[in-house]
């Protein structure tokens, strides 16, 4: 009991984040999600940070990959296992010690994705209001579910409103990649 | 009947030991909730038509559109026939002893048609479905918009015996692509995407928690859509179960000439109700309908969550539970089973 304990406390001081840690990690995560309105992606970016290393990074790639499940998150939790089979290092343990900076919060799928890899804490900009697995449509991040994981806990709120003035610039725009809407015949 | 039979495809009649029931809304699931009201015999039938007059605009049934204003007495021996609805008892003014009189104002004889009210418990919100419809009307009589198509899929009567061979056949791939995946020591989980309108099988895939621990049956399926549509960036090609059929443009429609975009308007058949995590991935995929074989204890299409019946998402679809449940719960004891024993031998 007494190690579980210690580990805990230990969890606990690492992730004390610091206000300059995150307006460094999450001047990143924006950077990314510009990088994804570049190139027609929803601007949504984020950061895998493990022991103050960069151990995953992504951005939206939906069009791109004509798959929809390539969200920010999933991108980069495919980097985080990729770095720890390089480093030779345990999956879980890594992950039990990850922060996820993100510009949006997570969407449903990808919180339930968090919850499945162990990543303990997200600090996220904006809500999301369409998607949002953290409390704006369900809270997945807290919910009660015996085989999914682990729950997380959320800081919200860093530079929000630019998160949101992004996600606005990209839906005015078309998606090319939609399928027309019927129009009626006459 | 039976010559017919022998022309479909597949084993037909195996497609009898299973019934595949909708997975509907929590509105068009749930009890039917109630409220108290007070009624009165109507004494004086001729009085009926005046006396619904007066009480609607005295007490308008506000929100309550579907519960008619006055019922046939119940009791047959009754001396009175007909039963009128005065007021919610959280409209009626708070007096000590219920009487017409302390219900309604005094005003000349108006309510002398009227007996003794009592209270009755009438349906809150209009039936969606006919088993609501039926448990409601015991209480009160109600009007019913029937959604005939839901009528017919709760009584499991929905697919015709030729769509439930093919049903049939596509859930037999998902199990074969289970128990592939079991060979290799994951999860038995099997999923097969289908075009329904050329019943063709655009994806086979099984689960894949091997490799990456989010690569679940349905979420290697979706990227086997897209690399069958020149995207995707799994790399599941290693595995013979997991295919995919590439899209061939000159086989499209003609008039549509629409390319395919990621799951839209295809079917998933797949052998353990999704998680969260594939749920989702299947409104983003924007998925056609989703038949699964069993329920699982962290389910999302029904058990833990109804996320394809979700109001505040951008899309929406129909999900069926039971193709195939006898071979799919087998699937999902074996899993169960190992587990346990892996757990004991830590």
């Amino acid at each position: 009991m007494a190690t579980e304990e210690g580990s805990k406390a230990e969890l606990e001081a690492d992730f004390s984040i610091n206000d300059e840690e995150m307006k460094r990690w999450m001047g990143r995560a924006f950077e990314m999600a510009k990088d994804a309105l570049e190139n027609g992606e929803v601007p949504v970016g984020c950061l895998m940070v493990h022991r103050d290393e960069v151990v995953g990074k992504g951005r939206n790639e939906v069009n791109e990959t004509k798959n929809a499940t390539r969200h920010a998150e999933m991108v980069a939790l495919d980097q985080v296992l990729d770095w720890c089979r390089h480093s030779n290092l345990d999956v879980r343990s890594v992950c039990e010690r990850t922060v996820l900076y993100v510009t949006v919060e997570p969407c449903v799928m990808c919180a339930a994705a968090l919850r499945l890899m162990n990543i303990p804490l997200v600090v996220y900009g904006c809500r999301n209001e369409r998607f949002g697995g953290c409390g704006s449509v369900l809270d997945i991040s807290s919910a009660n579910l015996h085989d999914t994981g682990t729950t997380f806990r959320c800081v919200a709120g860093h530079r929000a409103q630019e998160a949101v003035e992004m996600l606005k610039t990209f839906y005015k725009q078309e998606n090319p990649n939609a399928p027309r809407p019927k129009t009626r015949k006459d | 009947m039976e010559p017919q039979m022998k022309r479909w495809k597949g084993s037909e009649c195996d497609a009898d030991s299973w019934v595949a029931y909708p997975i509907l809304s929590d509105e068009q699931s749930e009890d039917v909730e109630l409220v108290e009201a007070f009624a009165a015999p109507i004494v004086n039938k001729k009085e009926t038509s005046r006396l619904i007059r007066e009480l609607n605009s005295l007490y308008p049934l506000n929100g309550l559109q579907h519960v008619k204003r006055v019922r046939a007495c119940r009791n047959k021996d009754s001396p009175h026939p007909l039963e009128v609805l005065l007021c919610l008892i959280s409209d009626a003014p708070n007096t000590k002893e219920v009487s017409i009189l302390s219900l309604l104002p005094s005003d000349g004889d108006k309510w002398e048609g009227l007996g003794e009210p009592f209270v009755v418990k009438i349906p809150a919100r209009p039936p969606l479905t006919r088993p609501q419809f039926e448990l409601a009307s015991q209480r009160w009589p109600t009007s019913f918009h029937e959604d005939k198509q839901v009528t017919v899929a709760l009584k499991g009567e929905l697919f015709s015996p030729q769509q439930k061979a093919t049903m049939h056949m596509f859930m037999t791939s998902a199990v074969a692509a289970a128990r592939a995946a079991e060979q290799l020591g994951m999860e038995a989980v099997g999923a097969v995407v289908v075009d329904p309108e050329r019943e063709q099988v655009v994806a086979v895939g099984h689960d894949c928690r091997g490799d990456h621990p989010l690569h679940h049956a349905v979420m290697v399926c979706i990227d086997l859509v897209a690399q069958s549509q020149g995207g995707g960036c799994h790399r599941s090609d290693r595995y013979a179960a997991c295919r995919f059929t590439p899209t061939d443009p000159t086989e499209l429609h003609p008039e549509g000439g629409a390319l395919p975009y990621i799951c839209t308007g295809y079917d998933l058949y797949v052998t353990r109700e999704p998680c969260v995590m594939c749920a989702m991935a299947l409104v983003h995929s924007r998925i056609g309908r989703v038949f699964y074989g069993a329920a699982s204890a962290d389910g999302a299409l029904g058990t833990n969550f109804k996320i394809h019946a979700q109001k505040d998402l951008n899309h929406r679809f129909e999900v069926y539970r039971g193709v195939l449940s006898e071979q799919c719960e087998d699937l999902n004891m074996q899993d169960v089973l190992r587990e346990h024993v892996e757990g004991r031998t830590e």
